[in-house]
């Protein structure tokens, strides 16, 4: 049985619609227009133990309210779901020891204290036996470098540093389900990285599900063999990333850096021109003529380095995210009735 | 809701959750915080302790004019002193572990960091209502307290009738205060869970000072006229006013003998707290129900 079981899961707000100008805000203290947002609308997944899926999808696509809904922390508008046989928006406390939520927006730890002590908090709020607290405990600082820091006040730590406490927050009691809405948001390269680092060790040494949405590709391409593409609040793809790129991407970047003092006047001819940064020159082309503009360029020009690339993965998901937006797409529609 | 629900899987941790231990926590992190900010801390305690000074020579100022807050009211000078002083034991317990919450409460439905307390093992309300205690407000229990002790020496110390000591007192007296506290806190919890409604709830504090205004001053005042709607609205559909009163009026007159209607009050006022109690629930939960999580 799989582990998390959605079916048909949606979620609606209705939301104020705020007109422009000062009279119709007093017009609006009056007569209020509001507007149905639906943020997830009929969403189908199954996930099984172990699996590590991507939540992929432009901002507002619905992936944090579906992660919500799967932490019971909103209530759905319609549909069911089921993780470890639990309804989420129950809220059992026993279903409430069993998963992690880490939110790279929001910090849970007291912003004064050191993390050391929230860290105590969660084992008594888990009721997490002392040494296997402190097993944990270690173990994480360890893994992810941040043993000296335990004693420091949470304000006083660096953006990377405060996400690391917030995963150790997270893991202490051992979470069977970990899920994380952008948990390397705002960090720089080497940050990133190690919480990548960090997330796949992890992952793989404890064979737990994480479900993760990110706005970095390379926390996904890093990751997740499994990437599930929602868009409108609903999912267009489900599939690996390699399947991503090959069904949205048709074309190639073939880089060239010419010799010194070669023009490239003409090289439009050869092929759809993306940039012209002497030496520099990127071309873009089809895939099965990757070899021709390939030859017609070193017949043409002095060349002294050639490289073929697929275009960068944002652009790809980028494509992938405009091709998917549905013709319903202005079923956004404002609707005067309220609905309570 | 469920506490200490027991674990059907081996490798789960197995310890009951205390929710006294969390609690103790709470209070312990709170402190190392305002240990922290220690200069805060010595301030808010002169300016409370002022306040307190300044309070008392007011109403010692009108109580030249006048012997007694209406006729046959039993509250004279050193009676109402007593009555302040439990004002301000009540008002520094509710500041001291509720106000700091509440407020809390309503920022973090307005900002969606309500998400991670959902998230916990533990009951909601609980989480939400004692996570921080704003230690430094307890100032003005001990302020309240002197005042107290003062005024109980200066009525027993009277040539008529003085002040007895009856042992049921110290039973009663904490009891009251208990309930006052958990009354105003109901109160305060539900304006706090407005805020999922509409969507911000800045007059909150004014609210409260409104509302709690009336629980400051004897009920006898509201005896007459206009004042009799307020009385009943204030004793029966927003119990405020028994939440000073009762308490201060069993330690500032003798025990018995006592009118008619006060002890009627006295079980009223349980009534009271727990439906005070059981409807800020009902109002906090639908208040989750509504919450939006704010996005990040």
């Amino acid at each position: 049985m799989a582990i998390i079981e959605i079916e048909n899961l949606s979620k609606s707000y209705r939301v104020y619609q705020k007109r422009e100008g000062l009279m119709a805000a007093i017009r609006g203290l009056v007569h209020r227009e509001y507007r149905q947002v639906d943020a997830v609308r009929g969403i189908d997944l199954k996930v099984e133990q172990g699996e590590f899926v991507a939540f992929l999808g432009p901002n507002g696509a619905g992936k944090t309210t579906t992660l919500k809904l799967l932490s019971g922390v909103i209530y759905p508008s319609g549909g069911s779901c089921k993780v470890m046989g639990f309804v989420p928006w129950e809220r059992s406390n026993e279903y409430r020891s069993r998963f992690a939520l880490v939110m790279g927006q929001k910090n849970q730890l007291w912003w004064d204290l050191p993390s050391q002590e929230s860290f105590r908090l969660h084992q008594q709020i888990y009721r997490i036996d002392a040494s296997q607290f402190q097993k944990t405990l270690d173990e994480l600082t360890e893994l992810l470098g941040v043993r000296k820091l335990l004693g420091r006040p949470v304000r006083e730590l660096s953006l990377g540093e405060r996400m690391k406490m917030e995963l150790i927050a997270a893991l202490l009691h051992s979470p069977e389900i970990l899920f994380l809405d952008e948990p390397t948001i705002g960090l720089d390269v080497v940050a990133q990285h190690n919480i990548q680092q960090f997330l796949r060790f992890y992952q793989e040494q404890r064979k737990i599900t994480i479900l993760l949405t990110s706005h970095y590709m390379k926390d996904i391409a890093a990751l997740c063999r499994r990437v599930v593409v929602i868009n409108d609040g609903a999912i267009k793809f489900d599939g690996s990333l390699s399947e991503v790129v090959d069904n949205f991407s048709s074309t190639r970047l073939v880089r060239l850096r010419l010799a010194d003092g070669e023009l490239a006047t003409g090289i439009e001819s050869i092929a759809e021109v993306e940039s012209i940064e002497l030496p520099k020159v990127t071309l873009r082309c089809q895939r099965l003529q990757v070899a021709r503009v390939l030859t017609e360029a070193l017949n043409r020009f002095q060349i002294e380095d050639v490289a073929v690339e697929d275009p960068p993965l944002e652009e790809v998901i980028s494509k992938l995210f405009h091709d998917t937006r549905g013709p319903e797409q202005s079923s956004e529609t404002a609707k005067a009735e309220v609905q309570s | 809701m469920t506490e200490g629900t027991t674990n059907p899987e081996a490798n789960r941790p197995t310890n009951r959750l205390s929710y006294l231990r969390v609690f103790a926590t709470f209070a312990r992190n709170s402190l190392v915080r305002d240990m922290m900010f220690r200069a805060n801390f010595v301030i808010e305690a002169v300016s409370s302790i002022a306040w307190s000074i300044m309070n008392v020579g007011f109403y010692w100022i009108i109580f030249e004019h006048t012997n007694s807050i209406g006729a046959q009211t039993g509250w004279g000078r050193s009676e109402f002193f007593i009555f302040m002083g439990t004002t301000w034991i009540i008002n520094s317990l509710v500041q001291a572990f509720f106000m700091p919450n509440s407020e809390e409460f309503s920022e973090l439905i307005r900002t969606g960091g309500l998400d991670f307390a959902l998230l916990k093992p533990i009951d909601t309300q609980f989480l939400i209502s004692l996570r921080k205690v704003n230690w430094s407000s307890l100032i003005n229990l001990v302020v309240g307290a002197v005042l107290i002790g003062l005024s109980i020496y200066d009525l027993s110390h009277r040539a008529e009738s003085p002040w007895r000591f009856e042992p049921f007192i110290l039973i009663l007296y904490p009891f009251y205060i208990c309930c006052g506290v958990a009354v105003l806190y109901s109160l305060m919890i539900c304006l706090a869970a407005t805020s999922v409604w509409l969507g911000r709830n800045q007059t909150l504090y004014d609210f409260w000072f409104y509302i709690t205004n009336f629980s400051r001053y004897p009920m006898e005042i509201y005896s007459r006229g206009w004042g009799l709607p307020l009385y009943f609205i204030f004793t029966f559909v927003i119990p405020v006013l028994v939440v000073v009163n009762v308490p201060a009026r069993l330690l500032a007159q003798p025990l018995t003998p006592r009118a008619d209607w006060e002890w009627p009050l006295a079980g009223f006022t349980i009534v009271a707290t727990i439906a005070s109690l059981l409807f800020s629930r009902w109002v906090f939960n639908r208040s989750l129900l509504a919450y939006r999580s704010a996005s990040s």
